[in-house]
């Protein structure tokens, strides 16, 4: 009893280890960089209005980053986020500009745009979510095609036009503050503190890690991987939602095609912040350090005026090195498990 | 033993032909009865030729693809490598004052294939989903290009003669109603790609070892292939043949752009999976990847036929995607079943 206890409590050090080491490297790397750039830039990066403005720039892409992030922990991935939020912000300005004669107005009219936005994104996750659980299609083809269907219904809906012209009731929201804080940013903090709780706290969060890191093991440990899925890719599609709905209000106007760049970054996001592309590993705190740092680095772009393709350059080269960093902590990593292996 | 298993592909691959290739050719078939019903103009010589002219570089890129994909892996990166290619060609020549078209394939493909073989390296040495990675170079390889070397454009009066009057070439001409209609000679390259892919996979060596890598990276290793040999092929060959495409592109469009073609990668990822080729690898055929292209580029240049707006065109793709996609992997699904794997 006493010999087969002995190296699952190892894995479970060396992974703990692990983990939070990679943790601390990010918090380090972040405060570096946030001490670097208040020697370089100064009150250019740390005034209260800079500030102001990354907390109403973070929500839109952080929201996608934890979407991203539920796809990665189950071991899948999910390409259509951007075109998620893009169609159900697109559904929700056509109710709010009257497109669509609800016979509706003042708050009664937000609510029902809210609502069909909001109902459109988690259709759209859920179904996601059916064709990669209940049909088996491999989850990169699978929301390839609906990133093209989605955004192809966006499209016909609009003609490719912008959809102008929102109700000040709604976009208001997009600018609110308490206390001095967005409420938009309050909204995405709160929304990453439940992911975490659930995550860390909740016997689905465990599921979720255990789907991730061997689906195979976890279907015939009587956990119904199909339904955790299915309704995963339905949450996926309601935090794209709300982003869409942030961004619509925040543009004051709804098109295909906004925010295209957010896929990659919430992808890159994803993998800075720890979560592993294969599943099964990474915490919800990584991916919102994550969004800190990707925020102050894409400030300091904005400030030293660098072009969109150096833009490119940067994040294309921070998603290899960060692959070929996490490629050698692993190794690292594995070594190390085997010799306390070997010791004990 | 060999013929055995010639005998057994042999038979396997003649019921597969019936199967997707068929369904592919009567979707095709079908859909042109319909166009010429509604509008008969659709039924000339002109629309042909004009089909295949468009389509001619996405096949020959396609081809390319489809070796990718049959390796179990999938590239994102292979519109970057065109247009890095291409481009730097172009600018040699117009810089240089080189005006030979073999001087432009030469250099291209010289570093479409060095473009490929880094993505080689990288999927092997991190060992992590080639999508995230082709993703980071695509952007990575991108950058590069504009950042190192130039962002400009080069319009129709610099571009060197040799490359427009490629693009503007016919193998012959006939003369109808219209004017006088000729053939493009992008044909020649993209029959070109076709045989030497149809003749890589079904009768060489690394061809096969490809496909087998596909089917199960393991056995394939066991049997005696080196993988990193067999993926610097596979990415490699998608880098030639891209850097080709890359050239002829350019040459059709009779301009050199530093923001064309990347972020157009999707229309032949989509092209390959209708036409069945698996991103699981392993599975997938010459023929169906020129039908799921095919059948891509007839909806876009029919559509006005049928007095739809060209924004529609992603909402039929991708309802014609996520169909072929749910179609396939519930059937492969319900055979795994039946044989008792639950892998997916």
């Amino acid at each position: 009893m006493k010999m087969s206890d002995k190296p699952a409590n190892v894995t479970k050090k060396a992974k703990k280890t692990q983990k939070d080491g990679s943790l601390y490297i990010l918090f380090g790397l972040t405060f570096v960089s946030a001490a670097v750039f208040a020697v370089v830039f100064g009150e250019s990066m740390y005034s209260a209005r800079n500030l102001r403005s990354m907390a109403y720039q973070m929500p839109e892409f952080g929201l996608l980053a934890l979407g991203m992030m539920l796809a990665f922990l189950i071991g899948g991935i999910d390409l259509s986020i951007v075109a998620i939020a893009n169609t159900s912000g697109i559904m929700a300005a056509l109710v709010l500009t009257g497109a669509w004669m609800l016979g509706l107005s003042g708050s009664a009219l937000i609510a029902a745009a809210v609502a069909a936005g909001l109902t459109t994104a988690v259709i759209f996750g859920l179904f996601n979510g059916f064709l990669i659980t209940k049909l088996s299609a491999s989850p990169i083809i699978a929301t390839l095609g609906t990133m093209t269907f989605y955004s192809g219904i966006g499209m016909a809906l609009t003609g490719g036009k912008g959809i102008t012209g929102l109700p000040s009731g709604f976009t208001s929201f997009g600018t609110a503050e308490i206390l001095g804080v967005p409420v938009i940013f309050i909204c995405f903090v709160s929304v990453a503190a439940l992911l975490s709780l659930l995550l860390s706290r909740t016997a689905l969060g465990r599921r979720m890690y255990l789907y991730g890191e061997n689906p195979l093991a976890a279907r015939f440990s009587a956990i119904d991987i199909e339904s955790i899925g299915f309704w995963i890719y339905g949450v996926i599609g309601l935090l794209a939602g709300m982003s869409g709905h942030i961004i619509i209000s925040r543009v004051n106007s709804a098109k295909v095609g906004y925010g295209d760049a957010y896929q990659l970054q919430a992808l890159l996001v994803c993998v800075i912040g720890g979560i592993h592309p294969q599943g099964g590993r990474g915490k919800a705190l990584g991916v919102v350090c994550a969004v800190v740092l990707m925020q102050m680095l894409s400030s300091a772009f904005t400030i030293w005026q660098f072009s969109p393709y150096a833009k490119k350059l940067i994040w294309g080269s921070m998603l290899i090195v960060m692959l070929g960093l996490e490629y050698l902590s692993e190794k690292r990593n594995v070594r190390r498990e085997l010799r306390q292996k070997v010791v004990h | 033993m060999r013929d055995l298993m010639g005998d057994l592909t042999g038979r396997i691959r003649h019921r597969r032909v019936n199967a997707t290739e068929g369904i592919l050719a009567g979707i095709i078939l079908l859909y042109c009865v319909m166009v010429a019903a509604v509008n008969p103009a659709f039924l000339s010589v002109e629309t042909l030729f004009d089909i295949v002219r468009s389509s001619s570089t996405a096949v020959i890129v396609g081809m390319g693809l489809l070796l990718v994909m049959l390796s179990g892996g999938i590239d994102v990166s292979f519109m970057s490598i065109a247009l890095f290619g291409s481009y730097v060609a172009a600018y040699a020549m117009i810089r240089l004052k080189i005006d030979s078209l073999a001087f432009a394939f030469a250099v291209s493909i010289g570093l479409g294939t060095i473009l490929g073989l880094v993505n080689a390296l990288l999927v092997n040495w991190l060992n992590l989903p080639p999508f995230i990675v082709t993703l980071g170079t695509q952007n990575l390889f991108h950058g590069v290009m504009t950042t190192f070397i130039s962002d400009k454009t080069f319009g129709a009066g610099v571009i060197p003669s040799a490359l427009s009057k490629f693009g503007s070439a016919t193998l012959f001409t006939l003369k109808t109603r219209q004017g006088v209609m000729g053939l493009t000679a992008a044909v020649i390259p993209m029959s070109i790609a076709v045989l030497l892919t149809w003749f890589i996979v079904s009768h060489t060596l690394v061809g096969r070892g490809v496909v087998a890598m596909g089917n199960s990276p393991e056995s394939a290793r066991r049997a005696g292939f080196n993988l990193l040999k067999l993926r610097l092929f596979a990415y490699g060959y998608i880098g030639a043949l891209s850097a080709v495409m890359g050239v002829v592109y350019i040459s059709q469009v009779n301009a050199v752009y530093p923001n064309k073609l990347v972020g157009s990668e999707l229309m032949i990822i989509a092209g390959a999976v209708i036409g069945g080729v698996k991103d699981t690898g392993g599975r997938g055929k010459v023929l169906g990847v020129i039908l799921g292209i095919t059948i891509i580029y007839l909806l876009n240049s029919t559509l006005i036929f049928l007095g739809l707006s060209s924004s529609w065109n992603n909402f039929f793709v991708g309802t014609l995607l996520v169909a072929s996609v749910g179609v396939t992997s519930w059937q492969n699904r319900r055979k795994n079943r039946k044989n008792l794997l639950f892998t997916e």
